[in-house]
């Protein structure tokens, strides 16, 4: 595979801002109002990521819950624009932060499906050439034209995922991606991804499961707190990450 | 200015289709469907007519539900499209978390949606006007004018409305109540003339006055508006869109931390 870097991250500090909390009463409210300044502290997601992806490479995201993964896809799809640090892409961003986003449930499957590859920067002559091998793909069937709130669930994260890997763009970004429907589809899915990545595109993408992760990845990271961690080869990644996991909790910041 | 020109032309199968959706959603699973469009002014219309048929006697107007439906649909757009562009932007949230979008799109639909919902309620008006046997002036080929004026103008109010009500979900309900006051204070039930002219100073601070002047000149006095008056409506249109986009500018990047 070529070494043709298409993400790159430098020194990228993701500050949020937490609220503290609501005011409960108005007269909370009133006096909040007059020292609105306090009312939150500033939380860092990430603490200066920098990382380099190149054309075609697999790469899986793992940490613990909140330690900073979304925030990255974020990062890198331009959904966020980072507190400090760079981040440059080359080519077309398809970012999936969550399966299924942007589907109207009064509108059919076809309707959504129009609809959710203009949300990923598609024209609608490009969906409509795809419609059908995305229908097919989703094994959808007649519930095409019926409304999406009809579907069952494993049908509308099928057709979530048909839609947003059927595009095929140069960068794929996803969260959870693969936790989709049954065994067979699982398998489909997964023959979908290798094709994806065979063809010279990249995915970038966030699980917990560490089994698809270690069988699928051709490199792992592995945040923790905000920080890079780890790197590498996934066996390795995976351990590192086990034995994080393994401490008690009390160690951790968390 | 010219930024916007081009990312809603970029954007414009996106817009068109969160548009369409809209329309979509708002007339769905309802049995009349689509009809409500021009059911609703209609209707509208038809109340009014009944409630103001006295006063208007007394007033001396003629063919007075056209005199008020002349002003009146413009202001429901420029009404309509604010209550749905200032939420345009927060409903959205879970999606501008998710997807890489241009934040313009929402609220240039939400204009977008209720520009075909106003061209549909013309229908009905026209209905009315044959009806009464009233005239149908040729400067309805005018109308364009004050409408670009009004688009420019709901716009901007549309754009600020939507940023501020992401820092403060006040603004939702403040603009509900600044609509009706708006609206009394707006000649739409009655005209200029009717005002004692030594008052008539404080109304012409309302923007809106100016654009709605074109549409009931043009729609029920069969004139056009003086150059004064027609600069007036497209200058405060021109100025509202300008203020509106340079706070959405100013804050858009940061806009996804809040919803």
């Amino acid at each position: 595979m070529s070494s043709e870097p298409v993400i790159r991250l430098t020194d990228v500090v993701q500050r949020f801002r937490l609220i503290r909390d609501r005011p409960d009463t108005l007269r909370e409210a009133f006096t909040k109002m007059f020292r609105r300044r306090d009312d939150f502290q500033l939380f860092e997601a990430l603490e200066g990521i920098s990382l380099t992806i190149s054309k075609g490479e697999v790469v899986g995201i793992i940490g613990r819950n909140g330690s900073g993964k979304s925030t990255i896809l974020k990062v890198i799809a331009g959904i966020y624009q980072p507190t400090s640090g760079r981040v440059e892409t080359v080519g077309k961003i398809a970012a999936m932060i969550e399966l299924g986003t942007g589907f109207h449930h009064e509108l059919t499957g076809r309707e959504n499906i129009a609809i959710n590859g203009m949300l990923l920067g598609y024209s609608r002559r490009e969906m409509r050439a795809l419609e059908s091998q995305i229908i097919d793909f989703a094994e959808l069937g007649d519930f095409i034209d019926s409304p999406v709130k009809q579907y069952s669930s494993g049908m509308y994260m099928r057709l979530a995922f048909a839609v947003a890997t059927e595009v095929y763009p140069d960068i794929l970004l996803v969260d959870e991606i693969l936790a989709v429907g049954d065994a067979p589809f699982q398998e489909k899915c997964m023959l979908r991804m290798r094709n994806f990545t065979a063809s010279g595109n990249t995915i970038v993408f966030v699980s917990h499961d560490m089994h698809a992760m270690r069988n699928f990845c051709s490199r792992i990271i592995l945040i923790h707190n905000g920080k890079q961690v780890d790197d590498g080869p996934p066996d390795r990644v995976i351990a590192r990450y086990e034995e994080l996991v393994m401490r008690p909790a009390d160690a951790l910041r968390t | 200015m010219f930024e916007l020109v081009r990312e809603t032309y970029r954007y414009r199968e996106l817009i068109w289709a969160l548009a369409a959706k809209e329309l979509r959603i708002r007339y769905k699973r309802s049995t009349l469907g689509f009809l409500w469009a021009l059911l609703n002014p209609a209707l509208l219309m038809l109340i009014m007519t009944l409630v103001f048929s006295t006063i208007s006697r007394n007033l001396g107007i003629h063919h007075y539900s056209v005199f008020l439906m002349s002003t009146l649909l413009p202001w429901t757009f420029f009404s309509q499209t604010l209550s749905y562009s200032v939420e345009s932007i927060v409903s959205n949230g879970s999606l501008l978390k998710k997807v890489r979008l241009p934040k313009l799109v929402f609220p240039v639909a939400a204009l977008v949606s209720n520009v075909i919902n106003f061209l549909l309620s013309l229908i009905p008006l026209l209905v009315l006007i044959a009806a009464l046997r009233f005239p149908l002036h040729w400067t309805w080929i005018y109308l364009p004018v004050p409408m670009i004026g009004l688009v420019m103008f709901t716009l901007g109010v549309g754009f600020l409305v939507a940023t501020l009500n992401v820092f403060y979900r006040d603004v939702a309900h403040i603009i509900q109540v600044v609509l009706s006051a708006w609206f009394y204070f707006t000649p739409i039930l009655f005209s200029l003339d009717f005002v004692a002219p030594s008052y008539r100073w404080i109304l012409r601070l309302n923007p809106m006055l100016y654009v709605l002047n074109g549409f009931r000149l043009a729609i029920y006095y069969g004139m056009v508006p003086s150059i004064a008056s027609l600069a007036m409506s497209l200058a405060c249109g021109f100025f509202a869109l300008l203020i509106g986009l340079r706070v959405f500018r100013r804050y858009e990047s940061s806009l996804v931390f809040y919803v």
